[in-house]
C-alpha cells in the first residue's frame, strides 16, 4: 500500500519535480513518464485516458496515477498492492499544500521555489511511499513558506547571523521545530495567539442533476460541504449547532469532529486546526417522503431542436424558478464533431424588471471544442431569456450531443436551508468574531 | 515575494560541473550567512532535477554537510539521497557527519540523518545507522520516533533476516502501544510493509492490540488511519462477537472526509463481515456502506473510477449494498469515457425488475450519444438488461429493433450480436425479428457481427424461407473470412443441410462448403470440424442431426458473477490495484504475498465453504505424503497463475529465527511445514471442503471480454476458459 513516488509533469510532458526513487533503477521514473505521456498522446480527446495506467514493461508491475493540476500533471506510481485512492488521496493532499504554500500552482511557482517543494515532498511522501504529514498546520514549522521566510529576510537586521540559524538554535529551535508532533492534538499545533479572533464559515452547496428528454428530473444530488477558517489563539474547543440538522445527511468530517457527540446530539463538537479546512461534507435530502427523494431544480429549460441536413436550429427557452437572483449562468452544447458555425440571436421576455431591449446575455461559438456557449450573468427571477439559432456541420446528418450542460450559482442562498444556531467556545476566554455565509451553485445535464 | 519570482527559474539551465566545483570552492571564503553556498547547491539540485549526473561532484558537495543551516543540510542530504548509494568507496567520509548529526540536539536533524542514511543501502552505512536506529526508536521526540520507525522497514527490505537478527522487529511490535499516534501508525505501517513481503515475518494482530490500535484511530492522521484500518484485516476474529464489536467501532470511519480513509473502511468492515453470526447487524452495515460509497461519486473522475471499480466488486459481494441506488450511477454526457463504463457496468448489475423500465430508458440515451465505444457497450447492456430480467425483455428487444432500423453500422452489429444470445435464452420467444435482422445482412462487416448472424441463420434455418440463399451468399466470400466467422459458416451450412436435406441447392451448397474447410483451409480447428462433419453426415445423418441441433444448454446470467470464494479474496484487496483490475495481486505483481480470508471458529459456513487457501510458493512442500492408510492430505488447490507469476525465492531459514514464534502478536514465520503460511488447512472439523479448482479461472470472465476496457496486466490471458455462453 505503498506510493512509489511522486512526478510532477509540465505541459509538454517533462519532468520539473520527481521525489528520488532511491530503491528503483534509473530508468523506473522514465518509463513511467514515457508510458504515461503515450497513453495522453494516443488519447481521442483530453480526459478519455484512463486515470490508472498499468505499466508492465518492468519486472515489477506498477503503475501510474495522474491528475492533472493547473497545466501540469501530478503522477503518483504506485506498485505492488496499492491503493490508487491512497494514491490520488494523497496527490489532492499534495495539491493544497502547494496551494497553501504558493498561492498559485503553476510551472512557474513550482519552479521558483522548487527546493521548498522538496523539502515538502521529503516531508509529505516517505520514500518507500507512506505519506506522512500532510497536515498544513503541521507543515508550517517543518518547511517555511516562501512567504514567510521573505518576511524574517526583510525583517532579521543583517548583522544577525540569519534566519534559518535562528531556527536551529534560538527562539523556536529544537523543540519548537516538531511542535506539530508534540502537540496533543495531531492537526492542530500548540501555542497559536492571535490578537483578533475569528472563524468564518462558508457553506458552500451543490447540485448535480440530470433532466430527461420529457422534462422530468431524473436524478438531483445536492452536495455540501462547510469550508471554514479558523483564525483561533490557544486551543479552542468549539460547539457548532444548527437549527435543522437533520438536513445533513451521510456526513462526512474533518478529524476534528467528534463523531459520537454528532451521533448523539447532532451538535459539531470540535478543536479546529489553524487556517483553512473543510469541516464537514454533507448530502441534503429533502425531508418529505421518500417517494419524492429529488431536490427541485431552480431552473427551466424549453428546448425546440430541429435537425436538419449539414446543421440545424434550435430555440432555447430559460426560466428561472427561484425568487433569489442566480448568476453567472452558463449553457454548453456541444454541437458535434464536424460542427462549422453557429448563428444565435438573444432576447428576454416577461422580465418583471423591465429590461426590455437589450438582453443580458451573451454567446459564442467555440470552433476548437465545437462548443455553443450561452452565458447570463445576472438571472432574476421571473422572465425568461430565449436564444434562437442555427449551426452548419460539414457532415449530412450531424449528431450533436443529446444534453445541454447547465451551470449557475446562487449567492447567499442554500437549497438545504441550513441554519446555524449558535456557535460557543468553551476552554479559551476570549472574544471571537464568528460568521457563516451561504452559497450554492449548480451544475445539470439537460436532455432534450 | 514578487521580487523573488523568476529567479529561481535561472536554476533550471544546464550547468558544467566544472563550473559549480569552481563556484563552490569559491564559496568557501567570504560567504555571508552561506548565500553562496546555497545558490550553487541550488542550481546543483535543479540539475539532478533535470536528470543531469553530478556525481562528480560528490566530494565538493560533501564538504557542505557541516554547514550550520538547515537548508544547506538537506540539500547535501538530497544529494546523497541521489549519489550516495553509487559511491561506496567514497562513502565512508560522510559517516561521521552522519553519526554527529543523529546525535544533533535538533530533532529535524536527527530524524533527517537516520532517514537519509536508511536509503543508502551500503554496508558501512547500514553499520552505522543499526545502533543509530535502535537509539532513535526510542527517541524521546516523537517526530524521531515516527521517522525511524519507517526507517526500520527499509532497513529490513536491505537485509530481513540481519534485522531480525537484531530485534528491530520486537522494537516495532513495542512501537504499536506508543502514547503518540503518528507513531502508532508509522509503525503499523513499517509492519504491513514487511508482513507483506513474501520472505517477511507475518505480521498478525490479537484482540488486544487490534483494540488498542483502534483507540488511536481518532488522534491519528488521515494517513495514519488508513494503516491502522488495513492492518484490521490481519486480525482474525475468534468469535463473532469479536468481529461485531469490533465493527462497531470501526463503522464510524465511514464518515471520514478522506476518500481513501473511506474506501479502507470498507475493505475492513467487509473482512469483518465474514466473520460475523448477527444477520440483522450484517445487514445494517450493508446499509451504512451505500451512501459514503455514492458520496465517493461527488469527488474527481479519478477517484470515481477507483470508487466505481470497487463497488462493482463490492455489489457483487454483498448485492444489498446499494440496491436502490441505480440512479446515482447515471451516466452524464460529460463524465469521462472511463467513468462511463464502469458505471454502465454497474448499472447492469444493479438492474432487477423494479428499475428495469428505468435502467432501459437510460441506456436507450446512452445508445444515441457519440462516442462510439459507449454506444456499442449501452446496445450491448440493453441485450444483457434483457437476459437478466426476464419481464424486461420485450421493451428490450423493442429497443434493439429501433435501435437496428437507425441503420448506424456499429448500432446495428452490437444489436445482432445480443440478439443470438437473446435467442437462446428465449427459444421460441422472438424468432419473429429474425426477417429484421436479415434486413441488415450487408451492414454486418465486424467478424463477431457476422458470426452471430450465420448462427441465426442456421439455427433457425427451418424458419427462414431463404435461409439457402442467404448462406450462399455469405459462402461466396468464405475463405477471406476470418476463421470465426469461417467456424461459424460452416455449422449453419451443415445445420441448413440436416433441416432441408432433400434441397438440391443446400447439398450442393454443403458440399462445396465442406470440402474448402478440408482441403483449402490451414486452420486445424477448422479442417478437423469440416471431417467431423463430413464423416456424421456420410455415417448417419439422423445421428448427426441429434448432435448438431441438440437442445442447447439455457442461458443463464449467472455465469457473469464471479466465482464466490474469489470475490471474498479479491475484496481483502479493495481499493488497491487489484480491485481495479479485478485480479489478484500475487498474480501479477511480483514478490506480493498473497491475501486470503482465514479460518477461524468465527468464518461464516458458507465463506468457508469457499475458502481459498493461499500457498505460500516459495516454500518447499516439507510433508512427504507416503499412501498408507488414515486420511488424505487435501490437496492444495493449483494455481497456476500464482506460481507462474511468482519467482520462487531463496528462503534459506535460519534457526535463529525460531524464537520469534514466541511473540504474542508478530507471529514468526517458521516456515515449517507447507501449511504455514497466512493460510491455515482447513481443519478436519469443517466437513466437506469445496475448492475451487483454480479460483481465478473465473475472474476474467465474469466480464468475459464484455468490459474490453479492463486493462490486462497479466500476460497470459485466461480468456480460453472464459467463453462462457453470455459475451
Amino acid at each position: 500500500m505503498a506510493i512509489d513516488g511522486l512526478i510532477i509533469l509540465d505541459p509538454a510532458g517533462r519532468p520539473i519535480i520527481q521525489s528520488s526513487y532511491t530503491t528503483y533503477p534509473a530508468a523506473y521514473p522514465l518509463l513511467h513518464i514515457e508510458a504515461l505521456n503515450n497513453a495522453l498522446a494516443k488519447a481521442p480527446r483530453e480526459g478519455s485516458v484512463d486515470p490508472v495506467i498499468y505499466v508492465g514493461e518492468l519486472s515489477c508491475s506498477s503503475a501510474c496515477c495522474h491528475v492533472e493540476v493547473g497545466g501540469m500533471r501530478f503522477v503518483a506510481t504506485i506498485s505492488g498492492d496499492a491503493d490508487p485512492l491512497i494514491a490520488f488521496a494523497f496527490l489532492d493532499a499534495f495539491t493544497e499544500i502547494l496551494q497553501d504554500y504558493f498561492g498559485v500552482v503553476s510551472v512557474a511557482t513550482l519552479k521558483d521555489n522548487f527546493d521548498i517543494v522538496y523539502q515538502l515532498l521529503e516531508e509529505t511522501l516517505d520514500s518507500s511511499g507512506h505519506p506522512l504529514t500532510t497536515s498544513p498546520n503541521a507543515l508550517s514549522d517543518i518547511v517555511l513558506s516562501p512567504s514567510l521566510i521573505s518576511k524574517l529576510l526583510a525583517s532579521v537586521s543583517p548583522a544577525t547571523p540569519g534566519v534559518p540559524s535562528a531556527r536551529q538554535g534560538g527562539s523556536f529551535g529544537s523543540n519548537g521545530a516538531s511542535g506539530a508532533f508534540t502537540s496533543p492534538i495531531p492537526w492542530r499545533k500548540a501555542g497559536v495567539r492571535h490578537n483578533h479572533n475569528e472563524i468564518l464559515f462558508d457553506v458552500v452547496e451543490e447540485m448535480r442533476g440530470i433532466v430527461g428528454k420529457n422534462g422530468t428530473t431524473l436524478v438531483s444530488n445536492v452536495f455540501g460541504k462547510i469550508e471554514s477558517n479558523a483564525k483561533l489563539s490557544g486551543t479552542p474547543d468549539l460547539t457548532l449547532t444548527f437549527t435543522n440538522p437533520n438536513v445533513l445527511t451521510e456526513c462526512a468530517f474533518h478529524p476534528c469532529v467528534r463523531l459520537q457527540k454528532w451521533i448523539r446530539d447532532n451538535a459539531l463538537s470540535f478543536v479546529p486546526p489553524e487556517g483553512r479546512f473543510i469541516l464537514a461534507d454533507y448530502q441534503y435530502k429533502p425531508p418529505q417522503s421518500a417517494l419524492v427523494s429529488n431536490v427541485p431544480i431552480p431552473l427551466s429549460l424549453k428546448a425546440n431542436m430541429d435537425m436538419g441536413e449539414f446543421g440545424g436550429t434550435f430555440a432555447l427557452t430559460l426560466t428561472s424558478r427561484l425568487i433569489k437572483v442566480m448568476e453567472n449562468l452558463e449553457l454548453k452544447f456541444y454541437l458535434g464533431e464536424d460542427a462549422t458555425s453557429a448563428q444565435c440571436t438573444l432576447s428576454s421576455a416577461g422580465s418583471s424588471v423591465g429590461s426590455v431591449g437589450s438582453a443580458d446575455g451573451s454567446w459564442s461559438f467555440n470552433s476548437r471544442t465545437k462548443t455553443l456557449r450561452w452565458e447570463i450573468l445576472n438571472m432574476r427571477s421571473s422572465g425568461s431569456w430565449i436564444l434562437r439559432g442555427s449551426w452548419t456541420s460539414k457532415i449530412k446528418a450531424p449528431r450533436p450531443a443529446h444534453a445541454f450542460q447547465i451551470s449557475f450559482e446562487i449567492p447567499s442562498y442554500s437549497f438545504s436551508s441550513l441554519k446555524v444556531d449558535q456557535l460557543r467556545l468553551s476552554s479559551e476566554t476570549y472574544k471571537m468574531y464568528k460568521g457563516v455565509r451561504m452559497r450554492s451553485k449548480g451544475s445539470i445535464e439537460w436532455r432534450w | 515575494m514578487s521580487t523573488q519570482q523568476g529567479q529561481d527559474a535561472k536554476f533550471f539551465q544546464r550547468g558544467k560541473i566544472e563550473e559549480f566545483r569552481a563556484e563552490l570552492q569559491a564559496a568557501e571564503a567570504k560567504d555571508k550567512k552561506y548565500q553562496k553556498r546555497k545558490t550553487v547547491l541550488k542550481k546543483i539540485v535543479a540539475n539532478i532535477t533535470m536528470g543531469n549526473d553530478m556525481s562528480p561532484l560528490f566530494h565538493d558537495v560533501i564538504q557542505c554537510i557541516g554547514t550550520p543551516l538547515l537548508e544547506i543540510k538537506k540539500m547535501v542530504y538530497l544529494f546523497l539521497v541521489s549519489y550516495g548509494r553509487s559511491k561506496p568507496d567514497q562513502i565512508h567520509l560522510v559517516i561521521p557527519s552522519f553519526l554527529q548529526d543523529c546525535n544533533d540536539r535538533n530533532p529535524l536533524i536527527r530524524a533527517l540523518a537516520i532517514r537519509t542514511m536508511s536509503y543508502i543501502p551500503i554496508s558501512v552505512v547500514t553499520e552505522a545507522l543499526s545502533d543509530q536506529l535502535r537509539h532513535c526508536l526510542k527517541d524521546r521526540d516523537p517526530y524521531v520516533r515516527k521517522t525511524a520507525a519507517i526507517c526500520v522497514a527499509k532497513v529490513y527490505t536491505a537485509d530481513p533476516r540481519k534485522a531480525e537478527r537484531k530485534g528491530f522487529v520486537e522494537l516495532l511490535r513495542d512501537m504499536l502501544i506508543d502514547e503518540n499516534a503518528t507513531v502508532v501508525a508509522n509503525a503499523v505501517a513499517a509492519l504491513s510493509e514487511i508482513g507483506d513481503r513474501q520472505d517477511g515475518v507475518i505480521f498478525k494482530l490479537n484482540l488486544t492490540i487490534a483494540n488498542k490500535l483502534l483507540g488511536a484511530l481518532g488522534e491519528s492522521s488521515e494517513w495514519g488511519q488508513i494503516y491502522i484500518l488495513d492492518s484490521l484485516l490481519r486480525y482474525v476474529p475468534e468469535q463473532h462477537s469479536d468481529a461485531e464489536m469490533m465493527a462497531e467501532r470501526v463503522i464510524v470511519q465511514l464518515q471520514h472526509a478522506n476518500s481513501a480513509v473511506v474506501l479502507t473502511t470498507i475493505k475492513a468492515l467487509l473482512y469483518l463481515m465474514n466473520y460475523m453470526g448477527d444477520r440483522r447487524l450484517i445487514d445494517y452495515i450493508c446499509r451504512k456502506m451505500g451512501p459514503p460509497l455514492v458520496t465517493l461519486l461527488s469527488s474527481g473522475p479519478e477517484v470515481q473510477y477507483v470508487a466505481l471499480r470497487n463497488i462493482l466488486l463490492i455489489i457483487q459481494r454483498r448485492p444489498t449494498v446499494l440496491k436502490n441506488d441505480v440512479k446515482a450511477f447515471f451516466c452524464k454526457y460529460n463524465d469521462p469515457i472511463y467513468v462511463k463504463l464502469a458505471k454502465l457496468e454497474i448499472m447492469y448489475r444493479l438492474a432487477r425488475e423494479e428499475n428495469a423500465r428505468e435502467v432501459l430508458a437510460e441506456l436507450e440515451e446512452y445508445a444515441s450519444e457519440v462516442d462510439v465505444d459507449f454506444v456499442r457497450k449501452a446496445v450491448r447492456s440493453i441485450g444483457r438488461l434483457a437476459i437478466k430480467v426476464e419481464p424486461a425483455a420485450d421493451k428490450c428487444i423493442e429497443s434493439l429493433l429501433k435501435l437496428i432500423e437507425t441503420k448506424v453500422t456499429y448500432v446495428v452489429q452490437e444489436a445482432v450480436i445480443v440478439t443470438k444470445d437473446i435467442f437462446r435464452r428465449y427459444p421460441g420467444k422472438y424468432e419473429g425479428i429474425i426477417p429484421k435482422l436479415c434486413e441488415n445482412l450487408d451492414a454486418l462487416d465486424e467478424p463477431e457481427a457476422k458470426a452471430a448472424m450465420v448462427w441465426i441463420l442456421g439455427q433457425f434455418a427451418d424458419k427462414i424461407d431463404n435461409a439457402d440463399e442467404l448462406l450462399d451468399d455469405l459462402v461466396y466470400s468464405f475463405l477471406d473470412e476470418p476463421a470465426e466467422v469461417q467456424l461459424a459458416l460452416l455449422t449453419a451450412v451443415v445445420k441448413l443441410f440436416i433441416y432441408k436435406s432433400q434441397s438440391e441447392v443446400t447439398k450442393a451448397l454443403v458440399h462445396k462448403v465442406l470440402k474448402w474447410a478440408t482441403e483449402d483451409i490451414d486452420n486445424p480447428d477448422l479442417r478437423d470440424r469440416g471431417f467431423m462433419y463430413w464423416r456424421m453426415l456420410a455415417m448417419n445423418p439422423a445421428i448427426a442431426a441429434e448432435i448438431v441441433l441438440a437442445e442447447k444448454p439455457a442461458i443463464t446470467t449467472d455465469s457473469d458473477r464471479m466465482d464466490r470464494g474469489a470475490l471474498d479474496q479479491l475484496l481483502l484487496h479493495t481499493g488497491t490495484l487489484g480491485s481495479i483490475y479485478h485480479k489478484n495481486p500475487e498474480t501479477f505483481i511480483r514478490n506480493a504475498a498473497g491475501r486470503a480470508l482465514i479460518d477461524s471458529p468465527a468464518l461464516n459456513a458458507n465463506s468457508r465453504a469457499v475458502l481459498v487457501t493461499l500457498a505460500r510458493p516459495q516454500l518447499p512442500p516439507m510433508a512427504i505424503s507416503v499412501s498408507g492408510p488414515g486420511p488424505v492430505e487435501p490437496t492444495r488447490p493449483s494455481q497456476p497463475g500464482e506460481v507462474a507469476n511468482n519467482v520462487p525465492l531463496p528462503t534459506i531459514l535460519e534457526s535463529s529465527r525460531s524464537d520469534e514464534r514466541d511473540l504474542l502478536d508478530v507471529e514468526g514465520d517458521d516456515g515449517a511445514g507447507g501449511d504455514s503460511g497466512e493460510g491455515y488447512p482447513d481443519g478436519d472439523d469443517d466437513g466437506p471442503v469445496t475448492k475451487a479448482a483454480d479460483p481465478y479461472a473465473s475472474l476474467g470472465g465474469a466480464f468475459g471480454g464484455y468490459v474490453t476496457d479492463v486493462p490486462q496486466p497479466v500476460g497470459g490471458s485466461r480468456s480460453g476458459d472464459l467463453d462462457d455462453l453470455l459475451f
